[in-house]
């Protein structure tokens, strides 16, 4: 046990180069799989870790059902038997576990709400809305998938922008975006170093909708032209974001993404690459904080079955 | 007390010294109709002079809310004050309630992927300058695009 227990705690750091580098050299459809799959399991074992500690912390309060062979000498030499991170331990995956359920609750809660808004009408795939503020988005699962879009969006457009918006719509339902985006939502609840590869995801899911609409249109400038006017169209507020600072946001990078030439479908870059040792970071990183925490976890419940008295 | 609610805007107009009593409802229904009657969206003062002037402004303000959160009739700012339209039928009902369910998820990006998201300061131009460039599927100019 030892270090290990804390190591998944530190290691999504490993994948913060990756993050940021998938976007421009791994094909969308490849940077959302391994993303979303290297956050998953750097959450679980990062949230495993915890409750390990939580363990070790639970030993320090009276009235535990740890057995009483636990507090032997050999026993607190085998755990990191530290006051602090046994304690802290405690709230932080009282923290976790109220995060990742809030988040449930709301995405649940949110879809409910959308599907219940559009009982009324009859049950076609796609909603048109009559309302004067331009949006589109899809709407998985429920009695069935469906697209919303509005009339004020779906009249700024032309109609071979129109059957782009609705090829986007259809790939991110028929690819269950959706799954991807809760699943690093929650991997960020559970870590916040997690959080950049939420970011990463949520774009390069859009960036593979928009691929997958750009084969089905067979244009891609149509599809940038759509999403260029959409977005034009549909401007609010500003994102608060320091000017200053201000790297074109997702909406310009998708859009120059689509004006250049399609990516290559299967194609790991090189080891000897930024991005392939970013990737290659990443896996590594992954593969250590999947065996630090079984470790960790075998060694625990070796510990519990021998000072058990049986 | 006898008039039903289909014959009570012409009745009134003769008994305005007696005030009578009506039901919630009936007077509900009253201002809908009037609503339904007009071309387009109209303040709450047209719907009064509608009705013949026999309902207090502040009534017609609290029945227009009432079916405004019952969703029912839809109202947008005009001037200092709003203007009212009814929802003509189920899409506009449910486009009402869709932009509810919207408005209440602070974080909706959190939860439906959009078309779309935000546009930040320099991004607006960016993307004219993006779009405005001539071109067709095989232009390759993105230098400028991805962020370095």
């Amino acid at each position: 046990m030892g270090v290990f227990v804390f190591l998944p705690l530190i290691l999504p750091l490993t994948a913060w180069p990756v993050a940021r580098l998938a976007e421009q050299h791994l094909h969308p459809r490849t940077a959302t799989r391994l993303l979303t799959g290297v956050a998953a399991v750097m959450a679980v074992c990062s949230t495993v870790c915890l409750a390990l500690l939580m363990v070790v912390g639970t030993a320090q309060l009276p009235g535990n059902p740890l057995p009483d062979g636990w507090s032997d000498p050999e026993v607190r030499e085998a755990v990191p038997y530290d006051e602090v991170a046994g304690k802290a331990a405690i709230p932080a995956l009282g923290a976790v576990a109220l995060a990742c359920g809030r988040t449930l609750w709301r995405h649940c809660r949110t879809r409910g709400r959308a599907h219940r808004a559009l009982a009324g009408l009859p049950g076609t795939a796609v909603a048109v809305l009559p309302d004067k503020v331009p949006y589109a988005y899809a709407l998985p699962g429920g009695p069935r998938d469906r697209i919303v879009v509005t009339t004020a969006l779906l009249g700024s457009l032309e109609p071979a922008e129109r059957r782009a918006l609705f090829a986007h719509e259809r790939a991110h339902l028929a690819a269950r975006h959706h799954r991807h985006l809760l699943a690093v939502q929650l991997a960020a609840r559970a870590n916040p170093f997690l959080r950049p590869l939420r970011t990463a995801v949520a774009y390069t899911a859009e960036r593979w909708a928009d691929e997958d609409a750009a084969r089905v249109v067979g244009s891609r400038r149509t599809v940038a032209r759509a999403i260029g006017r959409a977005a034009l169209v549909s401007r609010g507020a500003p994102l608060a974001t320091l000017a200053g600072f201000a790297a074109p946001g997702p909406v310009p990078r998708r859009v120059a993404a689509l004006l250049a030439p399609a990516p290559a479908g299967r194609r790991w870059p090189s080891v000897f690459t930024t991005a392939g040792l970013a990737v290659w970071g990443a896996t590594a990183g992954t593969a250590v904080s999947a065996m630090a925490s079984a470790n960790s976890a075998v060694t625990m419940i070796a510990i519990l079955h021998a000072a058990t008295p049986l | 007390m006898k008039y039903a609610a289909a014959e009570g805007r012409q009745g009134v107009t003769d008994h305005r010294q007696r005030p009578r009593r009506r039901g919630q409802g009936e007077l509900e229904v009253l201002v809908l109709s009037a609503l339904r009657e007009a071309d387009g969206p109209v303040t709450a003062g047209w719907v009064q002079e509608r009705l013949g002037g026999d309902l207090a402004y502040t009534t017609v303000i609290t029945i227009l809310t009432r079916l405004l959160a019952k969703g029912a009739v839809t109202r947008e700012r005009a001037g200092r004050s709003f203007a009212w339209l009814p929802v003509a039928d189920q899409a506009g009902l449910a486009a009402h309630r869709m932009r509810r369910v919207l408005d209440k998820e602070g974080d909706r990006q959190a939860v439906l992927a959009s078309f779309v998201t935000g546009l930040g300061p320099d991004d607006e131009r960016l993307l004219r300058e993006l779009l405005g460039r001539p071109g067709d599927d095989s232009c390759s100019a993105s230098d400028d695009g991805g962020e370095a």
